[in-house]
């Protein structure tokens, strides 16, 4: 079909690699043990740039339509308003009877 | 360029490409809704976590790390086989392209099947969903709530795995029937694009359930 | 302009296409026969099942309002007993909701429209287009199936922990809508595509009537928001059938988080039930008052910031649940801003139609209607959104005014707007128009003594969801109920008028009966299979009215696609817009 860009297999191998190491990565830092709430922000931050790479290289996002990424993009954000908006109320509620 | 009567181009797509983006498109708008549909699940874990931080600590130790380490790389291995299997047929290369999608189904089963190992160990121990729990070695009256995120949102995502094996099997079949080529591949495209949404999935459940610590 | 010529902006040698009002062979009878309609993936033919589907859901729940409002005739018992009273208040709000007002436009009014408002032949996927329907209808099914099987009494929101505990059929009717949602997200995946890709030459975002806009924005709406309800109701689901404890608050849960997820579905879905009627607003008003719509832009992107904010203000429903006064006090907040976008709309509609050439047609009604209605129900909602307002109107009448108000007075005024506006393009029919005049004139009167009632009712402090209620308020009640009836009498007429137009007596219409310029009204009636037997180029915009007729009807040859592939100058001259 015209018009498109071709997987390249360097760039799929390498990517699957780098996954491969970031897993790695992610069960080492958990064995370390890093005060909370960093140890989450730590273990959140490799699993994005995993998700990055398989955005990006496997599902070929970086030579696709903008707005395939902007799709993306807004669900990640709606997510985002769905819990934060959720935990102004989960984490600032009275207690009305202490230690129910 | 195809000369002959194009079949695989729908009579209200002016050309391929058009129908190839179209489809792309689509398919990315579903993939919108099945990150908001997980996302509910990952939303409760985020609050509940918030609330009772030291139960998630307890409980994730009788989570198998190595197994869910050992399921990572599977689907990772079956990510990079799919996208293979594009590449295959972007080359023209039929049998090669059969050959990763099996690959990828493969991985998926493995998947599965160390899934099953994960989930019968637990019923050994008493760890059902919900109503069921009998289980006694956590020591913390919530203990159930933990299980009942982990069943649904592992339990959901195994469901999507094995949608992901019945398309792909059904990507196969068509395959062999001589399908796809170079000049029209779509369905494995966006099947591909689902089944990376899967593997991304994955790759936030392993941190957030079997990594607390 | 010539016969032939070259279209101004994208330089393509474009010709004029007359054709006749009616064509030789219409859509309907292009493929004849039950099974030709139950298999079809024309649009068209999909968009009036989805019509006459949504007509007899609408009649079931008008039935069962009906009947809620001869309950509360007596303070007490009047005919039915407490549990059914439930169960018929809970079928009621579900069917107009989940079976009719969200479906309503956009399934059956955009589907017919837009392909043929774009200039394409059909949807970008008309095999998932006949998917949604019959998901439709499964999920129909399943939420009706639980009528037989213990009709469901916790009332359309299904707030655990009661619909966690309750012995009726909960799981079915959940499931029911589950299964309703994935029609709605499909059809909207199908409508962002098809506007996005197969828009015909010379029609840029800006040429596309707003009827489209809201549509786009509605299916932005759906797209992000229906997967949210669909996994609350699965938590239920399971709540119900594992105890998984989730919203229970002996297990370490929170029922309160229920309502979080509900609403985050349900307050957009408010917006997705309004905005493709704001479309219908717009096409009619600029049509029947033969100007520009006024700010068209304004009203193009306030659809889309309704769509975007109205995500943001769910919260306003649970003032009073026991959730933080933070969260009520931002929610609050965000809604008092959400009222603006509305708000300009209506002084755009206002605006466009000062100094235009008036034209009191059936549709026009409907739309001078809406504005009374809606901005009545809108400025309700303002009201409710005031916190400390809503902790004394909570849960009473007048919220139960308020969104009858809006949905009813609004959004269903709208679609009978568009039913009268469109029906002569998608049946060749025309209606008798003093009867549609006398139906929409009933329709209001009662409507008005139904619900204006009510707000009176609720600030009196009358509970919503009450069989039983003090002897003070049975005049209001009587009053409403008899409101009720005239409403139904208005229903029936109208019932009578459009299938007598469908009869041997019935009228045959022109193609443009009201002079529109959007795409619609330059093809035939009803239109061909293939909408179109040419491919239009637009050059004019939607609402050029002083720009004459011929103008429109420019365009290329060949509706087959597959000429347009063997091209080589396929990429210099694209035969669609893409964007």
């Amino acid at each position: 079909m015209s018009g498109h860009h071709n997987l390249s297999l360097k760039v799929l191998i390498g990517t699957a690699l780098a996954l491969g190491v970031l897993t790695i990565l992610t069960v080492s830092v958990a064995m370390i043990h890093i005060p909370s709430p960093f140890n989450i922000v730590v273990a959140i931050s490799i699993a994005v740039v995993k998700a990055y790479l398989v955005v990006m290289y496997f599902m070929n996002m970086k030579n696709d339509s903008k707005f395939n990424l902007l799709s993306f993009g807004f669900s990640i954000l709606f997510l985002l308003i769905l819990v934060g908006f959720t935990m102004l109320d989960t984490m600032f509620r009275v207690e009305v009877i202490p230690g129910f | 360029m195809a000369h002959s009567s194009n079949s695989n181009l729908a009579h209200h797509f002016v050309d391929s490409e058009q129908q190839f983006d179209a489809s792309k498109m689509g398919m990315w708008i579903f993939l919108v809704t099945e990150i908001l549909f997980f996302g509910g699940l990952f939303a409760a874990y985020i609050i509940y976590r918030a609330w009772y931080p030291e139960l998630y600590i307890m409980a994730s130790s009788q989570l198998d790390t190595t197994m869910g380490a050992i399921n990572t790389g599977v689907l990772i291995l079956s990510s990079l086989t799919m996208a293979l299997s594009i590449w295959s047929a972007q080359h023209n290369d039929r049998k090669k392209t059969t050959l990763f999608l099996a690959i990828t189904i493969i991985c998926a089963i493995v998947f599965m099947i160390i899934k099953y190992f994960e989930y019968t160990h637990k019923f050994h121990l008493g760890i059902f969903p919900g109503a069921y729990y009998t289980f006694t070695g956590i020591d913390h009256v919530k203990a159930p709530q933990f299980f009942s995120i982990y069943y649904m949102m592992t339990g959901l995502h195994g469901i999507h795995v094995i949608i992901g094996v019945g398309l792909m099997c059904w990507l196969v079949i068509k395959n062999q029937k001589k399908a796809f080529d170079s000049s029209y591949y779509t369905p494995i495209e966006i099947v591909g694009l689902y089944w990376h949404v899967v593997d991304i999935i994955w790759i936030f459940l392993f941190p957030l359930l079997y990594l607390i610590d | 302009m010539d016969n032939t010529t070259t279209s101004p902006n994208i330089g393509l040698k474009i010709k004029r296409f007359t054709s006749p009002d009616h064509p030789e062979v219409n859509f309907a009878q292009a493929e004849k026969g039950i099974k030709a309609w139950l298999t079809t993936i024309d649009h068209k033919k999909i968009g009036l099942m989805y019509l006459g589907s949504i007509a007899f859901f609408f009649f079931i729940g008008g039935l069962l309002a009906l009947l809620l409002r001869l309950e509360l005739w007596t303070p007490a018992k009047t005919f039915l007993d407490a549990d059914a009273y439930n169960q018929v208040f809970t079928l009621h709000g579900a069917i107009m909701i989940f079976l009719v007002l969200v479906p309503s436009v956009p399934a059956a009014l955009g589907n017919f429209f837009l392909p043929i408002m774009v200039g394409a032949k059909d949807v970008a996927f008309p095999r998932l287009n006949l998917l949604s329907f019959y998901i439709y209808l499964t999920g129909a099914f399943f939420s009706l199936y639980s009528i037989v099987t213990g009709a469901v009494d916790t009332g359309w929101t299904f707030y655990t922990p009661y619909s966690a505990q309750t012995s009726a059929s909960v799981v079915s009717m959940t499931f029911g809508v589950f299964v309703l949602g994935f029609s709605s997200i499909l059809t909207g995946l199908n409508f962002i595509v098809t506007i996005h890709k197969l828009r015909v030459p010379g029609l840029t975002w800006g040429k596309l009537p707003l009827f489209l806009w809201s549509i786009y924005a509605t299916s932005v709406i759906q797209i992000l928001a229906t997967p949210v309800l669909a996994i609350t109701l699965l938590l239920l689901i399971m709540e119900r059938t594992l105890k998984i404890g989730i919203f229970d608050p002996t297990l370490g849960g929170d029922p309160v988080l229920y309502q979080h997820f509900f609403w985050f579905y349900s307050h957009p879905a408010v917006y997705i039930m309004i905005l493709p009627g704001f479309g219908v607003i717009s096409e009619i008003i600029g049509i029947f008052s033969k100007r520009r719509v006024f700010g068209y832009w304004f009203i193009a992107l306030s659809s889309m910031a309704i769509a975007l904010m109205g995500f943001l203000v769910w919260g306003h429903h649970m003032f009073v649940s026991g959730q933080s006064t933070l969260s009520s006090v931002v929610f609050s907040l965000i809604t008092f801003f959400v009222g603006i976008p509305t708000g300009i709309k209506i002084f755009n509609w206002v605006a466009t139609m000062y100094k235009g050439s008036i034209s009191l047609r059936t549709p026009m009604w409907y739309a001078l209607m809406f504005l009374f209605l809606f901005t009545i129900g809108g400025f309700t909602g303002v009201m409710l959104g005031t916190l400390s307002v809503d902790v004394h109107l909570h849960d009473t009448y007048y919220v139960v005014a308020h969104f009858h108000y809006v949905m009813m007075g609004g959004m269903l005024v709208a679609f009978l707007g568009g039913i009268h506006l469109w029906w002569p393009k998608m049946t060749g029919r025309m209606y008798n128009e003093k009867l549609a005049n006398l139906s929409a004139l009933l329709i209001f009167i009662g409507f008005n003594m139904t619900f204006f009632t009510q707000f009176i009712l609720g600030a009196k402090g009358m509970p919503r969801r009450y069989y039983n209620y003090i002897d003070q308020f049975q005049s209001l009640h009587q009053f409403s109920t008899v409101g009720s009836w005239v409403l139904g009498l208005g229903f029936s007429i109208m019932l009578f008028y459009l299938l007598h137009s469908l009869g041997k007596k019935g009228v045959i219409a022109p193609k443009n009966p009201w002079g529109g310029r959007s795409l619609e009204w330059i093809t035939q009636t009803p239109p061909v299979m293939e909408n179109f037997e040419y491919t239009p180029v637009v050059i004019h915009g939607p609402y050029d009215f002083h720009k004459p007729i011929a103008e429109f009807e420019y365009g290329i040859e060949g509706s087959d696609s597959h000429v347009h592939d063997h091209h080589s100058d396929q990429h210099d001259n694209k035969h669609s817009v893409n964007a």
